[in-house]
């Protein structure tokens, strides 16, 4: 079945997606996005449920491969020891973020400039930074002026409140004199946009019951709705298609009951992350494109980028009422942000600082490392952990590396019989030194805050929540696959607005960059209405 | 499924497992009818089987089954002694329901409810040293 011919078709309804198409909504031009996932409806969110800690294991666990949900698609993880952590549905992996907001710094778009390694971006932190702004208004996000680790920025809503775990956490880097700043985070701490303010339920990644974190279904949606795009939920895309010019005139996608339609359309953007969208791109090959759509670098899929995690716990002695509060977000440090060559790695981190675990976390955590007794001590080696952890996460800077790759696997499809992706990649050297760096400092602050004990892990395993450079952006269609405003080279009306675009990863959660990124290329079609496609 | 002797058995056990705490706040996990949901689940098989290796443990002992045992405990760590790991899914399964129990987290002093509607206030926290850091000027590199 042939539909209507949209002006603009997006694929993807999470992060970049939202934003851009509400930004081209003023446009009025007829704009479909199709995305394979369904709304969410937060009375489904488990903290409406007692048994809300368990459902971690369940539904909303991070992993698209053991949440057994139809809206996700399969990833052949096996060759990474970073695993995917992503979720499908309006709103995408905004629905399961912590919600983090942090940008990039200006140092972070001349990596090659500044350090000699990897590439610079096209663009830089000013082109940004107008886009920033925009979305700090449309996610609202809380923070505090003056940090000086950034160019000066105003973040539109106050801080996240730092609680007792936070404020002990900052003691520790009072002590040692190092940099914390209260974190920016899209969660609304006061009434923003018709948002319900936070009021400190705690696990943001299992979806925000009350709609006071900024995940696109609650933020751009309704207002790109409203404003007259047609999102089609349940949509799942198996191929873009080209006509005898090469050029894209729309995609092939397969509906909730399973019927396959054609969409046509002047314009295509991806929006579908670091790992969907060269999945897509390599299976769209065709006569034109042997390789995968797009790919006439070669570079569709390669180069791929998370950020490492290590992770470090601290068990103090007394109560840190660590189970209220937004959960990924309170203070951050970066303090080993910038490269400094002395400590034995390019590059830098940041530091996130975690609230502390439910009863059934301590317990499950107790249990884990050993802790836990059963028989007549239990309680007492209980009372050892519960609301007594809190911990930190090192963000390491990933540089790209060619031989870290999204593939399409051989045998693995989806529910709909689409080939699934499949990585392959590892640490790099200084991947590994720098993680040992950002572990042991982190210990150090849980011991200046009072922490008896620390534990680690690095790298994590289940943090694969970014997922960066792809199909990355750049001048030279030889050496990038999309140039400086998202167009592709090989096809000119192709548009990628995801983190498959970055050049270079930065060590900070990526979706503000990825959102301001994708407002700006919307600017640029805007702008090049008239000419888009010369 | 287990047999009502059984069932009492595992009743027992769960008591072991996690008894009473000593200041009376909170129950023991049998006490609490953690039980009743492993009568029909994945593990009720094992756990069959774990309970007539008990009575066979008590039996050498002298007793006539694991549940008229007085020292119960001292089973349970001799079986966990013969088949390490024999206990890793019954504790799972005990520690994530009782720790999810109304009545346990009101022993520990927490609101029994789920997180939403109500939430939780915080305090904002202490910024004052901030002015410090800020001191310090740019930390970021120009580029």
């Amino acid at each position: 079945m042939t539909e209507e011919i949209a002006d603009v078709l997006v694929i993807g309804a999470g992060a970049a997606g939202a934003a851009l198409a509400w930004s081209l909504a003023e446009t009025r031009m007829k704009i479909v996005c199709l995305e394979q996932g369904d709304w969410m409806d937060p009375a489904d969110y488990p903290t409406n449920r007692l048994s809300w800690e368990m459902e971690r294991f369940g539904a909303f666990g991070l992993s698209p491969n053991s949440r057994g949900r139809r809206e996700d698609y399969p990833v052949n993880d096996e060759e990474s020891p970073i695993k995917v952590s992503n979720f499908n549905a309006v709103g995408g992996s905004t629905v399961l973020y912590a919600a983090h907001f942090p940008r990039l710094h200006p140092s972070d778009f001349r990596v090659r400039s500044l350090d000699g390694v990897a590439d610079d971006w096209p663009i830089d932190y000013a082109t940004l930074a107008p886009y920033y702004d925009q979305n700090a208004e449309m996610m609202g996000v809380a923070g505090l002026a003056g940090d000086p680790a950034y160019p000066p920025k105003e973040p539109t809503l106050p801080p996240v409140p730092l609680g007792k775990l936070g404020d002990t956490l900052a003691r520790g880097f009072d002590k040692l004199g190092w940099h914390w700043w209260p974190s920016d985070s899209a969660i609304a701490t006061a009434e923003h946009a018709g948002r319900a303010p936070c009021i400190n339920l705690g696990p943001c990644i299992m979806g925000c019951s009350q709609g006071a974190k900024g995940s696109t279904d609650v933020t751009y949606w309704p207002v790109a709705e409203r404003a007259g795009v047609e999102l089609r939920t349940r949509c799942r895309v198996r191929e873009i298609t080209v006509d005898e010019n090469g050029m894209a005139d729309g995609a092939i996608y397969i509906d909730a009951e399973g019927a396959e339609h054609k969409q046509r359309a002047e314009i295509v953007v991806l929006a579908c992350n670091g790992v969907g969208t060269p999945r897509l791109l390599l299976n769209s090959a065709s006569a034109s494109f042997p390789d995968g759509l797009a790919n006439r670098s070669g570079l569709v899929g390669k180069n791929l980028m998370f950020h490492p995690y290590g992770m470090v716990t601290g068990i103090f002695e007394e109560r840190l009422e660590g189970y209220k509060g937004p959960g990924g977000c309170c203070v951050i440090s970066q303090e080993f942000y910038e490269t400094d060559l002395s400590r034995g790695f390019l590059r830098g981190y940041s530091f996130e600082m975690l609230r502390g675990m439910g009863t059934v976390a301590s317990a499950l955590f107790a249990m884990s490392t050993g802790r836990l007794e059963w028989g007549a001590r239990h309680h007492e080696s209980y009372a050892e952990i519960w609301d007594r952890t809190a911990g930190m996460v090192v963000i390491c800077e990933d540089l790209p590396e060619l031989h870290n790759t999204v593939t399409l696997d051989p045998e693995l499809v989806d529910s709909d019989g689409i080939p699934a992706p499949k990585l392959s990649y590892r640490l790099s050297e200084n991947s590994e030194r720098m993680l040992a760096h950002g572990v042991a400092r982190g210990a150090e602050v849980l011991e200046a805050a009072g922490a008896k004990e620390t534990l680690s892990e690095a790298p994590l395993p289940p943090a694969g929540w970014h997922l960066m450079g792809t199909a990355r952006m750049g001048t030279d269609p030889k050496a990038s696959v999309v140039n400086g405003w998202g167009r592709a080279h090989d096809v000119k009306n192709l548009f990628v607005v995801d983190g498959s675009v970055f050049v270079t990863s930065g060590g900070v959660n990526p979706t503000n960059t990825i959102q301001a990124w994708a407002l700006y290329v919307a600017d640029m079609i805007k702008q090049n209405l008239a000419n888009l496609f010369d | 499924m287990l047999t009502p002797e059984q069932d009492h058995a595992l009743t027992l056990l769960l008591d072991e497992l996690i008894p009473p705490s000593e200041d009376g706040r909170l129950p023991g996990a049998g006490a609490l009818g953690l039980a009743e949901g492993l009568r029909e689940h994945a593990l009720t098989p094992s756990i069959a089987q774990g309970l007539e290796r008990l009575d066979a443990l008590a039996g050498e002992q002298g007793a006539a089954s694991f549940a008229a045992a007085g020292n119960r405990e001292a089973l349970l760590r001799a079986l966990d002694t013969e088949s390490p790991g024999a206990l890793g899914g019954l504790l799972f399964h005990t520690y994530t329901t009782y720790y999810q129990h109304p009545q346990v987290l009101e022993g520990l002093g927490v609101d029994p409810r789920p997180p939403h509607p109500k939430g939780y206030e915080i305090e904002a926290g202490d910024l004052s040293s901030l002015a410090a850091i800020r001191q310090r000027g740019p930390l970021y590199r120009e580029a």
